[in-house]
This record gives structure tokens, C-alpha cells and sequence, in this order.
């Protein structure tokens, strides 16, 4: 196993965009700004049952998803797919309902204690 | 697009083969003509093919795509690895993944190749692999009425350049892979999804995309619009037995094998 | 007839005014670059042969028709054409610098068919 991890740290890798860590910490925030800016028009421009304050809040959450990834790779390439997603939504391409997949608010949340999970039906 | 495809262009083949055999005469003298001017063609005896449905091998044809392999290891020992054969005819380069941009551009300006049209950009997925992703460039010659395949690797994390400046024609292509492996092609002036829906996660080629996808959609009354859910029957993580108890094609069983190793300079000393 | 071609018949390729000042200059660009790759290159030795032989053509020759005959690779337009294309890779080539070591090689079993379980 150690054997492993050693040699994992040395194979050599092709960057995507970022060379350190730093790099790749900046070009989140940079997405995550230019996301915070657009939330006022996003409101304004799309028909959804949000407020601001709202998206500002499940935008914190679609970062904090992704808290803890060691690999820089895998930080810019969710970058880069952000930025797709931002520019989708700038462009407007996407509509109310992909909008709204966000929000999620049609899921409902799964049992988790005996009787509701009796109750549902399920296990 | 993907591995089915590969497959598919071979299986043409056969069936093609009566109404190609007036025109192949023609195609040859024209070959014979123009190939690359230096090498001459090392015809090799074959045993006979007396199977009917069997696309019957071109030495001298194959020859000549032998003597092109050759040459363009030759020229680009930097990248090229290896070259073969596959299917009878079809010339094949395998490179490097940093190479993808010099063979290709060897491969459309040299006197000698001129394959100035890109007819395709395939991917594929082998997921035990290192490299997992095989990118798969289809190239057309129509000056020497030839064909090539270049092919290169890569796995989820490893960028490929872009060969848009290139072949104006790989722009659509190259997303086309992105959307359906995930494979990020560096410089490219516009990737974006192309196939699938906005909002649409994962890379549906990808062999442990389940076949049921992970959401479904529908349309919500009370909503007023589509809703996206999670996929109740979630499938699991699926491994793959290529090989099948019983045998499908029991009269390929000794076809000859599928591809063949073409000797380069390199590997001789 | 009479020399004076009035279409290639091919959309986009005007007829060249003066094929072989064109053609000559562009040889000479290639041989130029071309010299400044190494001896033993393969692409230099191959591409060097290719055009002295369509410029010894092209010299030989003031007619056009005999020179497209003999070089046979379509119109005088479309050898232009080949030439710049040349001239535009063998520039690159000495940046990419080809004709050194493989860079590396393939990790083991890649390139099998069937795939290795």
C-alpha cells in the first residue's frame, strides 16, 4: 500500500489550467464571483420562485459540495464545467426547468426512521 | 462515435465487397500512380481466400499502406509507436498523446500524404486500462484516394490539444467526445456540450454510465414544467464479460488475425 | 487554348498569373527551412527529394501543361497549393523538431485487441 501512494506521487501528470494549488484556489473564487454576480439577473431574467437571497445560498452549497478535493486536476475540470454551466445560464439556453434542478424541490427527502420508511411503503 | 461504430465500418466491409470490385481497379492504377514516389511496393504471397463472403486481401494495396506506415514512422520517430494494419486494409498510426497536433499536421500539408480531410473523430472506452479513452482520428486523402486512422490515449484528467486549428471540421467533433467521454480538448475556441441536455450530468459513453442514466424527467402538473428526479432503480457499478459462454460467430473463429504490426526503423535496430 | 487557362474549375482556386516565379520562390523557401533541420532527419532527406525533383520539372520545362503531366499532382494551382502547405509544416516541424526519440512509450498492453482482462 505505502508502496503505492509513493509511486502515485510521483507518476507525472499533464496540468489542465492550474499549475499549484493557489491557481487553482483563485479560479474557483473567480467562478464563484462571476456566479454571485449574475444571481440578481438570473432572478430577474428567469420566472422561478426564488429570491436572491435564496440562490446566493444554494450557490454557497453547490461549492461546498466539493470541500475537500486533493487533486488539482479535478478542481479545474469542475471549474471549467461551472463555467459552461454559467455561461448556459447567461446566454440563456437553459430554461426555468433546468434552472429549478437546482433547487430540487420536487425530491422528496428519503425515510429515514422505521415507521415513515413503514409508512412509505418501501424496505 | 463510439465502439459499436468501430465495429460496424468493418462489418461494411463485407458486404460491400461485390460492388467495389469493378471500381477497384481503377482506384488501384490511380494508387499505383501516385504513392509514395521512393519506396517501392513489397508485394507479399497470401494464401488464396476461396471463402465467398470474405473480403478478399490487396497485396499490393496493402503494400502500399505498409510503405506509407512506414514512411510516416519514419519521418515523425518522435511520436509515432506504433503502426499496424487492421481489417486488410486499413492503415493505422498509433502516437502519443502529445503528438496528436504535429502527425496531423504532417498528415494534411506533406507532398507525400496530403489527408486534408477529417472525416471523423471517434472515442472509446476501456476501463481497465491506465489510459482508459482511445481517441480515434479518421483521415481522408482524396488526392491519393487513401485513408488513414490515427490513434492516441488518454484517461478523464489528461487534456488532448486540440486539432480545430487544423481541420476546421474537428470543432463539432471534439465536442461531441467532451460531451459523451469527458475528455478535455485544450484550446479548443468553443467546447460545449452539443448532445445532450442542459443541466445533464455525467458522460453517457462512459462504460460505467449506468444504461438507465441517473435521473429521470417528467412533466410536473402542478409545477407547470419539467422537474429532473433521481432514478429509483439505480444500477449498479457494471462489469462487463466480453467474452460470451457460447460462441457467436463460429466461421470467424480462424479468420486471419485482425490487425498486423507494421516493422518501422526504430524496432528493426 | 494557347496558355491562357481561363478557370480551374475549382471554387476558390483563381489561375495562377505566373506559376513558375511562384512556385520557384515558394521551392526555395522550403529548401531554406529545410536546412536547418539535421542531416539525418527523415523528413528533411524526403521532402528535400520531392522538391528538387518538381523544380528540376519546373526548370526543364516553361510549358505549363507538360510540367502538370509530369509532376502529376493536378493543376499548376493545386502544386501551389501543396507548396505553401509544405512550407507552413516545415516551418512548424522546427519548432515540434520530429525526428528525435520517441518521447515515450506506450504503458503496456494499450494498444491490445481484444483488451487484456
Amino acid at each position: 500500500m505505502a508502496s503505492q501512494t509513493v509511486k502515485r506521487a510521483i507518476k507525472e501528470v499533464k496540468p489542465i489550467l492550474s499549475l499549484d494549488r493557489e491557481e487553482a484556489r483563485l479560479r474557483v473564487l473567480n467562478l464563484y464571483k462571476a456566479w454571485f454576480r449574475q444571481i440578481p439577473y438570473i432572478v430577474k431574467q428567469y420566472d422561478i420562485p426564488r429570491n436572491e437571497e435564496q440562490c446566493r445560498r444554494k450557490l454557497r452549497e453547490e461549492f461546498t459540495k466539493y470541500d475537500n478535493i486533493p487533486d488539482i486536476r479535478v478542481i479545474d475540470m469542475l471549474v471549467i464545467k461551472g463555467q459552461m454551466e454559467l455561461k448556459e445560464i447567461v446566454n440563456v439556453w437553459k430554461q426555468k426547468g433546468h434552472v429549478m434542478t437546482y433547487f430540487k424541490d420536487t425530491i422528496e427527502p428519503k425515510p429515514q426512521d422505521f415507521l415513515s420508511k413503514f409508512l412509505n411503503g418501501k424496505e | 462515435m463510439n465502439i459499436v461504430h468501430h465495429y460496424s465500418t468493418h462489418f461494411h466491409w463485407f458486404q460491400l465487397e461485390t460492388s467495389r470490385k469493378e471500381n477497384s481497379r481503377v482506384t488501384l492504377r490511380l494508387v499505383c500512380r501516385n504513392a509514395v514516389r521512393s519506396l517501392t511496393a513489397e508485394v507479399q504471397e497470401v494464401p488464396k481466400e476461396t471463402r465467398p463472403t470474405v473480403r478478399k486481401s490487396n497485396a499490393i494495396a496493402r503494400g502500399q499502406l505498409k510503405d506509407f506506415g512506414k514512411y510516416a514512422a519514419e519521418c515523425l520517430p518522435k511520436y509515432v509507436q506504433k503502426v499496424q494494419i487492421t481489417a486488410g486494409d486499413e492503415l493505422e498510426l498509433l502516437i502519443v498523446p502529445e503528438g496528436v497536433v504535429p502527425v496531423l499536421q504532417f498528415l494534411k500539408d506533406n507532398h507525400n500524404a496530403q489527408f486534408a480531410n477529417l472525416v471523423d473523430i471517434a472515442g472509446m472506452d476501456v476501463p481497465n486500462r491506465p489510459y482508459r479513452f482511445e481517441i480515434i482520428y479518421n483521415l481522408l486523402s482524396l488526392r491519393y484516394n487513401s485513408r488513414i486512422r490515427v490513434k492516441t490515449y488518454t484517461d478523464e484528467l489528461t487534456p488532448i490539444e486540440s486539432c480545430n486549428d487544423i481541420y476546421k471540421a474537428a470543432n463539432w467533433y471534439e465536442r461531441e467526445i467532451w460531451d459523451m467521454y469527458g475528455v478535455f480538448f485544450s484550446n479548443h475556441p468553443d467546447l460545449r456540450r452539443i448532445l445532450t441536455d442542459y443541466g445533464f450530468e455525467g458522460h453517457p459513453f462512459r462504460k460505467d454510465f449506468p444504461l438507465s442514466g441517473y435521473v429521470e424527467v417528467r412533466y410536473d402538473d402542478e409545477k407547470k414544467r419539467v422537474v429532473v428526479e433521481p432514478l429509483e432503480l439505480a444500477q449498479e457499478f457494471r462489469k462487463f464479460d466480453l467474452s460470451a459462454p457460447w460462441e457467436q460467430f463460429p466461421n470467424f473463429r480462424r479468420a486471419l488475425p485482425a490487425s498486423e504490426t507494421v516493422e518501422t526503423e526504430e524496432k528493426k535496430k | 487554348m494557347a496558355g491562357v487557362k481561363a478557370t480551374t474549375g475549382l471554387t476558390g482556386l483563381a489561375v495562377a498569373k505566373n506559376p513558375h516565379h511562384s512556385l520557384g520562390v515558394l521551392y526555395s523557401k522550403i529548401l531554406r527551412t529545410l536546412q536547418k533541420m539535421p542531416e539525418s532527419a527523415a523528413y528533411r532527406k524526403h521532402t528535400e527529394e520531392i522538391i528538387k525533383e518538381r523544380s528540376q520539372m519546373l526548370k526543364a520545362n516553361a510549358c505549363i501543361e507538360t510540367v502538370e503531366k509530369q509532376i502529376g499532382c493536378g493543376q499548376i494551382e493545386e502544386v501551389i497549393v501543396q507548396a505553401e502547405n509544405e512550407l507552413i509544416l516545415a516551418r512548424k516541424m522546427l519548432n515540434w523538431k520530429p525526428w528525435e526519440p520517441l518521447l515515450k512509450q506506450s504503458p503496456p498492453n494499450q494498444w491490445s485487441w481484444p483488451p487484456v482482462q
